[in-house]
């Protein structure tokens, strides 16, 4: 019986093992191994596939491309490699590929990592190593929270710019009077915390904050209530996610809310999800937008780079983890080093402006990168000129503003 | 002849040993440690599966309430793992008696979607809990303390930690040859009669779900402590599904089988991490089914019916020509 196994685990190694031996390679040195490298993990088949999957590692080799036209014989890091692993969205897989990566594949840094508990995880396993994390397809506020560490970063997006960005925006636009409803599990509670911080900051109201089922496909309870409740609210605050989103946004067309006077923002929505669904079924509708590929010329032209490669506009994401290898392979350049704890040195503090962040700095208390968000709003079908044409940029949320004061529970 | 039959299975037994022990150095340890653990589940749910004709489809439970609790141990009392898995172990082992007792007095498909009801509901309290459990970001950071020993080599952790599976494994091992295995069969084949003989039916059930779940426990617990957190995905469906699918590819009712169905599966999951393949269901859905067309009885059970038809056969021909003789 186990000889078999030994026989395909024998195999495995063989296809896997790309090297032995361990150890993480601390400061000191200019560049282990003779290369930088630079490991992509991140869900390619599983539901995150679409809004980053193998469009960031394809946005990682473009950030390695630019990098080495930019310094040519003078940069630091001569070999860089790029690496991708997929974690199929399992926090297991993701725990077991992110070790594999820093001890055998000599990863300097692994980008990406969505969904909190793998994130949380890899953030560990960092920890761990010494070496570097920069996450940006996990919402959790945690990262930079309790569970922060020197060589942790996160980058991109958070749960409160989410909900922040749409409350305060929202309410100064006029709509004072909210009806929250919220899934019942550790996310859409996170939201709805700082959604009524964030309406009410602004002098808006919260008249009424429902939980709903999670999962749930049907909204009709709460949508009905709606209209009935007084004072009667201007906006429907919604924090659902992914196919419970679609189902809610789609009985909010159908009991025709917005004729009734009753807009609709949304805590958390990716261009991906408007895709999917055709941008009539959420025409209207207001979210906080990390990035948008066709909000200026600068966006566009990279927009249209990586189009070439992939066959598709990119998604916040996508630009995110070009910035975050473009930001990292910059800190190399400046120390001189790929050591773990000489970067980390260089990025704490460092203020730059790249196509993704702008008036960005990343904040040395909690490894946040801060930068300027925008408020959107879908466009109907009519509006649509092209193909991902999709968002109509109202707002733009200063970096300041836009994200947390550092928490006093993370201690680097 | 009977001398060979004799030396198979110490033979067997002792190429096994070497296998486990080999695992480490021809694998990624961590993925070793995946694999034995999901092993000793599978041999767990295979208990309960191929033994007693149960098939629960809920056993992320136990698999998973074990990883939150020997987590939650491990992290809040500083004790050494192994007691925070056996405290894991055994919670998963209260927790079956009130499932069981509910659910062991159906049979076939209601069985298997009354566990699958049970093991949601543990799913949605460790989602709810989220002060106890993390909610969705899980439970992180759980240590791996064994009297001040530096375990964070996985590969020294694998054998500090492969004790309590192997522990597990014989466990199961001894049940199925006990007399109370024998009876657990004659209740798969036939319940009447075993009730006409006089055993209580529900309670050898009830008893053999407690098992199994404990030892699924066992596998959860060091689980945990090997990854160093719990998850909401330990407690999910879609755990359960793999070790049911895993006691498949290595057949059922065979104990040993669910070892190899671990293996496959894990080591495919990580091989695909890293392939670069994007459509990972597809591949995996269709090598699954070309194992099952082409192992009947699962990978362990077919290769055993073939060895077995090979023996049945030259003593056949033996007794023919001894016949002959004479």
């Amino acid at each position: 019986m186990k000889a078999l196994g030994s026989v395909a685990a024998m195999t495995a190694a063989a296809i896997l093992a790309a090297g032995c031996g361990g150890g993480p390679a601390g400061g000191g040195g200019k560049i282990s191994d003779g290369k930088v490298v630079l490991a992509v993990l991140n869900d390619q088949s599983a539901i995150y596939a679409d809004l980053s999957g193998k469009g960031s590692v394809e946005a990682v080799k473009m950030a390695v491309a630019d990098y080495k036209a930019k310094y040519g014989d003078k940069a630091v890091a001569k070999t860089v490699e790029v690496l991708s692993a997929d974690h199929q969205n399992k926090p297991d897989i993701a725990n077991s590929k992110a070790q594999e990566l820093y001890d055998r594949q000599r990863a300097d840094i692994i980008l990406d990592v969505p969904s909190s508990a793998a994130a949380l995880a890899v953030a560990n396993q960092a920890k761990t190593k010494k070496k570097l994390f920069m996450d940006i397809g996990a919402a959790t506020t945690e990262l930079e929270g309790a569970q922060c560490n020197k060589y942790t970063f996160h980058y991109g997006y958070n749960t409160y710019m989410l909900a922040y960005g749409t409350g305060d925006t929202v309410t100064k636009d006029g709509a004072k009077n909210w009806y929250i409803v919220y899934p019942d599990y550790a996310f859409g509670q996170d939201m709805q915390k700082s959604f009524t911080a964030a309406v009410k900051g602004a002098g808006g109201t919260i008249v009424k904050a429902d939980p709903t089922p999670y999962p749930n496909d049907n909204f009709s309870t709460f949508l009905l209530k709606a209209p009935t409740l007084n004072p009667k609210p201007q906006v429907i605050g919604a924090m659902q996610a992914g196919g419970d989103l679609v189902n809610l946004v789609k009985q909010y067309n159908e009991y025709k809310l917005r004729d009734k006077g009753i807009g609709l923002a949304v805590g958390l929505m990716f261009i991906t999800d408007i895709h999917s669904l055709g941008p009539d079924a959420l025409a209207g509708t207001k979210f906080t937008e990390p990035w948008y590929w066709n909000a200026d010329q600068q966006n566009r032209a990279w927009a249209d780079k990586f189009q070439a490669k992939t066959g598709k506009r990119p998604s916040f994401a996508h630009a995110a983890n070009y910035s975050a290898a473009t930001q990292y392979l910059e800190a190399v350049q400046r120390g001189g080093t790929d050591g773990s704890d000489d970067v980390v040195k260089q990025l704490e503090g460092h203020k730059f402006q790249d196509v993704f962040a702008r008036n960005a700095s990343i904040r040395a208390e909690d490894h946040l990168l801060l930068h300027d968000v925008s408020l959107a709003q879908v466009k109907p079908s009519s509006e649509v000129k092209e193909p991902w044409d999709y968002e109509k940029i109202l707002s733009t949320i200063p970096a300041d503003k836009a994200f947390q004061p550092a928490s006093p529970a993370c201690k680097l | 002849m009977i001398l060979s039959r004799l030396a198979a299975r110490p033979l067997l037994l002792a190429l096994g040993l070497v296998a486990v022990l080999a695992l480490p150095w021809l694998v990624y340890p961590p993925v070793a440690m995946d694999i034995v653990c999901w092993a000793l589940f599978a041999i767990a749910v295979d208990l309960l599966l191929g033994f007693t004709g149960l098939l629960s489809f809920g056993h992320a439970a136990f698999w998973g309430s074990s990883a939150y609790v020997s987590g939650l141990i491990a992290l809040h009392s500083g004790l050494p793992f192994p007691l925070a898995v056996l405290g894991g172990a055994a919670f998963a082992a209260v927790l079956a008696v009130p499932i069981g007792l509910l659910s062991v007095r159906l049979n076939g498909i209601y069985f298997a979607m009354v566990t699958l009801a049970f093991a949601q509901m543990v799913y949605f309290v460790v989602n709810q809990w989220r002060d106890l459990t993390g909610g969705e970001n899980g439970l992180q950071g759980v240590p791996r303390e064994l009297f001040g020993m530096d375990l964070s080599d996985p590969f020294i952790f694998y054998y500090v930690g492969l004790p309590l599976i192997l522990l597990g494994m014989l466990v199961a091992w001894r049940i199925v040859r006990s007399p109370f295995g024998r009876v657990l069969v004659s209740i798969r084949d036939n319940p009447a009669r075993a009730q006409a003989l006089g055993y209580p039916v529900e309670r050898y059930k009830l008893l053999a779900f407690v098992l199994s779940a404990a030892l699924s426990g066992l596998a959860g617990g060091v689980f945990a402590i090997s990854h160093g957190f719990a998850s909401l995905h330990d407690v999910y469906w879609t755990t359960s599904g793999q070790a049911v699918m895993m006691v498949v590819l290595g057949g059922i009712g065979t104990l040993w089988g669910g070892t190899i169905g671990a293996a496959l599966i894990v080591l495919l999951n990580d091989y695909l991490a890293t392939a670069g393949f994007q459509e990972i269901g597809i591949v995996t859905g269709s090598i699954f089914v070309i194992i099952v067309l082409v192992f009947r009885r699962g990978v362990w059970g077919t290769a055993r019916d073939l060895v077995q038809a090979r023996v049945a056969a030259r003593r056949r021909t033996t007794t023919r020509l001894r016949t002959a003789e004479e």
